[in-house]
C-alpha cells in the first residue's frame, strides 16, 4: 500500500524513464466506419512533456478523448499511472486533468465557480484548494476575472481559467488538447510560456496535442507525428530533424516536382529523404550539396524558377512522412 | 471532504493512489453545481409554473361553477387542482432536461465527463434538483389554490402518499426528459417534443375528470400511464379518501391495497427510466 495523499512531495518516489501513459495497439472506429485512431502505440515518461503533432482529423483529439474516458475506445489499451483506461476509468481519470480543445466551462458561473467545481470533483480538501486556487489565480494572472462570469472573458481569458482549472488537483498527468488554436500570437505564445512553466513548477506529465509545429519544437521532449490515425515517427524533435541533416534546399521546379525528383535519382543524387509537393521539390543536403542538386537539374534539363536554402523545420519532417503540409491539412 | 481510497494497480507503473469523492461529496457537488445554474435562470423556475396556476386558480373555480362539479363528495376544484400537477411536474422536468443539452453544446459536460465520479452522478445530481424545483412549484400552486378556497384535507398517512406519488412521478419525469435530452441533439428539437411529453398524458391521466368519463378505449390506455397512478394516488391523499380515482383503475374493494398498487407501478416507471435514463446519457455521451 502506497502513501494516500494529494501532496506531491509524499507521492512514491517516480524514476523518470518510468512510463506513466502506456498505450497499445489503440484504436478507434466511429459509426458510419471512419478509422479515427489505428492501433497506435506509445508511452510517456513521468515528468516528460510529449507531443502529438498532425493535422485536424489525424486523431489527435480522438486519442486524447479515449485516455480521458470521453471516447471509448474501439480496441486496444491505455494505462494512466497504471490505471486501465477501460477498465479503472475513473481511478484513471482521478490521476488526470484535461484542457479541451473546445471550451468546457460553466459560461453562467464565476471563474472562481468554476475552479471550485473541479477542486471538489477531484477531492481535493477544502484547505487546499482555497490555497490552491489562489496560487493558481496569482500564477496565471487571472485575479482580475475570476469572481466574473465565465461568459464575459475572451478566448485567451477562458484558455487560462482551464488551465489553471486543470491542475488544481495537481494531476499526474495533464492533457492539452490544441491548448493554443484560436488564440491570438501574443496570447498564444503567453500561453506557451505558461505552459513551460507548469512543467518546470510541478514536473506535471504533459501530453500536447497541436498543429504547430513550433509548440512541439518549443515544448516537447519527444513528438509523434500522426497522420491518418497512425503513428509514422515518434523521437525527440532533434532526432526528427537530423534525419534532413543541417540544410534543405527548396527549389520551385515549375513542372512536375516529382519528376523532377526521379530526374535527380537517375543522376546519382540520394533521394531517400528528397520529397516533392506540388511544384516544390525539397532536398536535405544530407548526403549530397547544393551544387551537386543544380548540376543534376542542369544535366537534366531541368530549371528552378526559385532556389533558397534553410534550416530543416519539423514540416519538412511531416512533409517527408505524409506528403502534406501541416498547416495545409490544418 | 471524506474520500475513498483507490486499490493500487498491478503492472509495471509506478502505483499512483488518488483520492476520489465519495458518492455523498460527488452528488452534493453536482447538485450544487446545477442549482447554481438554475437559480440564475430564473424563467425555469416560473416558466413552467405559469399555466397550472392559472388552470388552478382561474380555470378549476370557472369549470366548477359552469358544470356544477363532480356530483360526489369531491370538491371539483380542488379535483383539477391535484390535476394541474400532472401539467406542472412534467413541465418542470422537461425544461430541467433542456440545461442537459445547454451543458452538451456549451463543453461544460465534457470536463464532467473527465470527472473522477461515476457518469450515473450526473444523472442523479441533476434530478435532485429537478425534485427540490418540482416540490417548491408543487407548493406553491398547492398554497395558492388553498388561499382561493380549495379544501385540501390533509392528514399525516395522507401527506406520505401524496409525497411518495409526487416524488415518484417527478423521478420518472425527469428520467424520460434526461434520456430525451440524451438522445435529441438540438435545443429547438427538443423543445418541438415538449407538447407530446409534457402536455399529451396530461389530457389521458384523468386530470381535469375521471378516466371513466373517457371512452373505454381511453379509460384503458390511460391506466397504463404513470401519471394517472400518481394523479388518483394524491387525489386520495388530499381530497379523495374513498380513493375513487384508485377505484376507477383497479376496480377493487380495498383501497389501500389500490393505492399501495398504483404506487408501485409509478415506482416501477420511475425506477425503470431512471435506470434508462442513466445508460443512455453514460452511452451518449461517450462517443
Amino acid at each position: 500500500m502506497t502513501i494516500h495523499t494529494l501532496n506531491k512531495k509524499l507521492e512514491p518516489n517516480v524514476p523518470l524513464c518510468t512510463p506513466i501513459v502506456e498505450v497499445r495497439g489503440l484504436s478507434k472506429t466511429y459509426p458510419g466506419g471512419v478509422e479515427a485512431v489505428r492501433g497506435i502505440d506509445f508511452e510517456i515518461a513521468a515528468g516528460e512533456v510529449f507531443g502529438l503533432l498532425g493535422p485536424n482529423g489525424a486523431g489527435k483529439s480522438t486519442t486524447v478523448g479515449m485516455l480521458t474516458t470521453t471516447i471509448a475506445p474501439s480496441g486496444g489499451s491505455a494505462r494512466l499511472a497504471g490505471f486501465d483506461v477501460a477498465k479503472q476509468p475513473i481511478a484513471a481519470r482521478s490521476v488526470s486533468s484535461v484542457v479541451f480543445q473546445d471550451a468546457t466551462v460553466d459560461r453562467n458561473l464565476s471563474g472562481r465557480a468554476n475552479l471550485a467545481l473541479h477542486a471538489r470533483l477531484w477531492a481535493v480538501t477544502p484547505t487546499e484548494a482555497k490555497a490552491r486556487i489562489a496560487e493558481l489565480v496569482d500564477a496565471l494572472g487571472l485575479g482580475e476575472l475570476v469572481d466574473r462570469n465565465v461568459g464575459s472573458y475572451s478566448g485567451g481569458e477562458r484558455r487560462r481559467l482551464e488551465i489553471a482549472r486543470a491542475l488544481i488537483s495537481r494531476p499526474r498527468v495533464l492533457f492539452l488538447d490544441e491548448p493554443t488554436v484560436g488564440l491570438d500570437p501574443r496570447i498564444r505564445h503567453e500561453l506557451l510560456d505558461l505552459i513551460a512553466d507548469v512543467r518546470e513548477r510541478d514536473e506535471t506529465t504533459i501530453l500536447l496535442t497541436t498543429h504547430y509545429l513550433d509548440e512541439a519544437q518549443r515544448l516537447c521532449d519527444r513528438v509523434a507525428i500522426i497522420h491518418r490515425g497512425q503513428i509514422v515517427a515518434l523521437e525527440i524533435p532533434d532526432a526528427l530533424l537530423a534525419d534532413l541533416g543541417s540544410e534543405v534546399l527548396e527549389l520551385r521546379v515549375g513542372a512536375d516536382a516529382s519528376a523532377a525528383r526521379a530526374a535527380l535519382g537517375a543522376r546519382g543524387v540520394p533521394v531517400d529523404a528528397v520529397f516533392a509537393v506540388g511544384s516544390t521539390l525539397t532536398v536535405p543536403l544530407r548526403d549530397t550539396t547544393a551544387g551537386d542538386v543544380m548540376e543534376a537539374l542542369d544535366s537534366a534539363g531541368l530549371a528552378a524558377a526559385a532556389i533558397s536554402s534553410r534550416q530543416p523545420t519539423l514540416d519538412d519532417v511531416y512533409l517527408r512522412l505524409t506528403g502534406d503540409r501541416l498547416a495545409d491539412a490544418a | 471532504m471524506s474520500t475513498t481510497t483507490l486499490a493500487v494497480p498491478s503492472g509495471l507503473t509506478p502505483p499512483a493512489v488518488r483520492r476520489i469523492p465519495t458518492a455523498a461529496a460527488a452528488l452534493a457537488t453536482l447538485a450544487k453545481r446545477r442549482a447554481s445554474l438554475t437559480s440564475r435562470t430564473p424563467r425555469q423556475i416560473a416558466v413552467p409554473l405559469l399555466g397550472p396556476l392559472l388552470l388552478a386558480l382561474v380555470a378549476a373555480p370557472a369549470l366548477k361553477a359552469a358544470t356544477g362539479g363532480l356530483r360526489s363528495h369531491i370538491d371539483y376544484a380542488a379535483f383539477i387542482d391535484i390535476g394541474t400537477i400532472g401539467l406542472l411536474v412534467p413541465l418542470s422536468c422537461i425544461l430541467a432536461g433542456l440545461s442537459v443539452i445547454i451543458d452538451r453544446e456549451q463543453g461544460a459536460q465534457r470536463e464532467l465527463l473527465a470527472a473522477p465520479v461515476p457518469r450515473a452522478y450526473l444523472v442523479l445530481g441533476n434530478l435532485a434538483v429537478a425534485l427540490v424545483l418540482a416540490t417548491l412549484q408543487v407548493t406553491v400552486l398547492l398554497a395558492l389554490a388553498a388561499l382561493r378556497g380549495a379544501h385540501f384535507s390533509i392528514t399525516g398517512s395522507g401527506m406520505a402518499w401524496f409525497v411518495a406519488a409526487a416524488v415518484l412521478i417527478t423521478v420518472f419525469t425527469y428520467g424520460v426528459a434526461e434520456t430525451l435530452a440524451s438522445r435529441i441533439h438540438k435545443q429547438e428539437d427538443y423543445t418541438a417534443a415538449i407538447p407530446a411529453v409534457a402536455i399529451l398524458p396530461f389530457f389521458f391521466a384523468g386530470a381535469l375528470f375521471p378516466i371513466n368519463a373517457m371512452p373505454a378505449a381511453l379509460t384503458t390506455v390511460a391506466k397504463f400511464l404513470p401519471l394517472t397512478h400518481a394523479l388518483a394516488l394524491m387525489r386520495y391523499a388530499f381530497v379523495d379518501p374513498r380513493g375513487t380515482g384508485l377505484h376507477a383503475i383497479w376496480g377493487m374493494s380495498n383501497v389501500t391495497t389500490e393505492a399501495w398498487l398504483s404506487l408501485g407501478v409509478v415506482a416501477a416507471f420511475a425506477a425503470a427510466l431512471t435506470m434508462i435514463s442513466i445508460r443512455v446519457f453514460s452511452r451518449s455521451a461517450v462517443g
